[in-house]
């Protein structure tokens, strides 16, 4: 590394800069070899077309492809903000009141087995092909994780920071907010990185199975016309909206959790 | 205030652990009158309960027999005249320094701006007023661990309990803290109840040494130490210390 010994400014900003541009370079190197490799091969664009062309498709098509970002894009923050919501909420509740834990949390492993994306029609014949199914979808796939990550988070706090809590004359409450919960922040961001990632591959999903609309909907779409640039151009914009996503919840995780968290995720 | 009233006091105190083998009997019988702005440590090998009875000492753990008064007032849960420091800091890892020490006082209802003077001047007398804003995560655990007797001050209780707070430390460290110890308790004039399994810590801080023996506990003996204060470290070197140090170490074995 580049680094040993610097301190200050001067290490941290050049670590970053290598965080950055060793992984482009990678993929750089990788697009490189792919156009390279189709002309050479002279593979056919329905096969595979070259990454020119796919560019190519975005700038022609762009005004097809945002029009149906927009509905996955907002689907699927719907169906995860819903997954936060319930799905920390469970938590809380599981973690909080013993009774319902020994009840429900069971039921809750036990559907985490069922594979959620069969679901898919069985929302369809219930909610019909519109917007309903697909945000359900999103949801109950987004959901467990959440659950599972804010129990573990709030039953991994250290009993003894609760024993010196109560030797502060701490309420049960208190207890809870200020220490359980903090406590468990970093479990449950995990459970939200995790969860925004299953929340687009349920509204894609979702997308494929009711056929309206949607970057899942074109893929669909573009495949039955045989049309692999589309294909692969909705692929592209739909691999960047994830990241993007991705990157928003990372972004709220610094922002919450500003803390060094040492082992813990 | 009556010449000999007692801050603490502990009668007949019986302390039996209900776990899935059956039942286990922690304290048997434990006698003990500790006068204010004494310093007294329980001394006892590991396991022997000397920690259960600080925690019930504390309200932290229920009483199964006998009766604790202090300041003529039954313990039967945690209190706002005492304060606790543990074998580890437990410092809240998502708070500030000064936000840590802070902590009784919101739990307590009191007055965040009323306390936070107090609060920076306990931080400035243990060397760590650089330290406000960093997080625990940033400093060593004898430092940490100067936070929790912080915070245990903070609301200022007139009782501290301090269950091993320096076992964990590196021996220099725990050299220091004792001597920053004593500094504080000359200061702020607490009565202080310390459990300790080191007999040269229990004879260096102590008004009054009290041993232990192991589970079902008891008393086995109690010892004076009538060495001068204030007291450096280098009276550890001394004949009258080691003295102490044999008789305790007589008392532990036999």
């Amino acid at each position: 590394m580049a680094h040993k010994l610097e301190n200050g400014q001067g290490a941290k900003l050049t670590g970053q800069i290598w965080q950055l541009a060793l992984p482009l370079s990678i993929v750089a190197v990788l697009v490189i070899i792919w156009q390279v490799s189709v002309q050479t091969l002279k593979i056919p664009e329905a096969i595979l077309p070259t990454p020119l062309k796919i560019i190519d498709t975005i700038i022609l098509r762009y005004e097809l492809l945002f029009q149906h970002t927009w509905p996955t894009t907002k689907e699927c923050l719907i169906g995860f903000v819903l997954a936060v919501g319930v799905g920390v909420g469970l938590g809380i509740l599981l973690a909080l009141s013993r009774l319902f834990r020994t009840g429900v949390y069971p039921l809750i492993v036990a559907f985490q087995v069922v594979p959620k994306v069969a679901l898919a029609p069985l929302f369809i014949v219930w909610f019909g092909l519109g917007t309903t199914s697909r945000i359900l979808l999103a949801f109950v796939i987004a959901f467990f994780p959440m659950v599972v990550n804010t129990l573990a988070g709030i039953q991994s706090t250290d009993p003894l920071m609760i024993r010196m809590a109560r030797a502060c004359n701490a309420s049960r409450w208190q207890i809870f907010w200020k220490i359980e919960f903090p406590n468990a922040l970093p479990y449950i961001f995990s459970g939200l990185k995790i969860g925004i990632t299953f929340a687009v591959i349920g509204i894609i999903v979702a997308e494929f199975v009711t056929a309206q609309e949607g970057l899942g909907y074109l893929i669909v779409f573009s495949e039955g016309n045989v049309d692999t640039p589309l294909l692969m151009a909705a692929l592209t914009i739909l691999s960047i909206v994830g990241v993007i996503l991705y990157a928003v919840v990372v972004g709220l995780q610094k922002l919450f959790i500003r803390w060094d968290v040492g082992q813990v995720i | 205030m009556i010449k000999d009233s007692l801050h603490v006091r502990i009668e007949d105190l019986r302390k039996i652990y209900q776990t899935r083998r059956g039942n286990i009997e922690a304290i048997r019988s434990v006698h003990m009158g500790v006068r204010p702005g004494e310093f007294v440590s329980i001394l006892g090998p590991s396991g022997c309960g000397k920690s259960t009875l600080l925690m019930v000492v504390g309200g932290l753990l229920p009483i199964t027999e006998g009766k604790i008064v202090i300041d003529e007032i039954s313990v039967t849960g945690p209190r706002r005249d005492t304060g606790v420091v543990f074998q580890s800091p437990v410092l809240m890892p998502w708070r500030s320094i000064l936000n840590n020490v802070l902590f009784p006082v919101e739990t307590l209802g009191l007055s965040r701006r009323e306390y936070r003077p107090r609060a920076v001047q306990l931080l400035e007398m243990t060397g760590l007023s650089d330290f406000m804003q960093n997080y625990p995560s940033e400093l060593s655990g004898g430092m940490q661990q100067r936070v929790a007797i912080c915070r245990a001050l903070i609301h200022n209780p007139s009782l501290l309990l301090m269950d091993e707070p320096f076992s964990a430390l590196d021996a220099i460290t725990r050299d220091n803290l004792n001597q920053e110890l004593l500094r504080i308790w000359h200061e702020y004039q607490k009565t202080v109840l310390f459990v300790t399994h080191s007999i040269r810590e229990a004879v260096y801080l102590s008004d009054r040494v009290y041993v232990m023996s192991p589970r079902p506990a008891v008393i086995s003996q109690i010892v004076e130490i009538k060495l001068p204060r204030p007291r450096a470290l280098s009276i550890q070197e001394t004949p009258e210390f080691n003295a102490y140090v044999a008789e305790l170490r007589r008392a532990i074995e036999g």
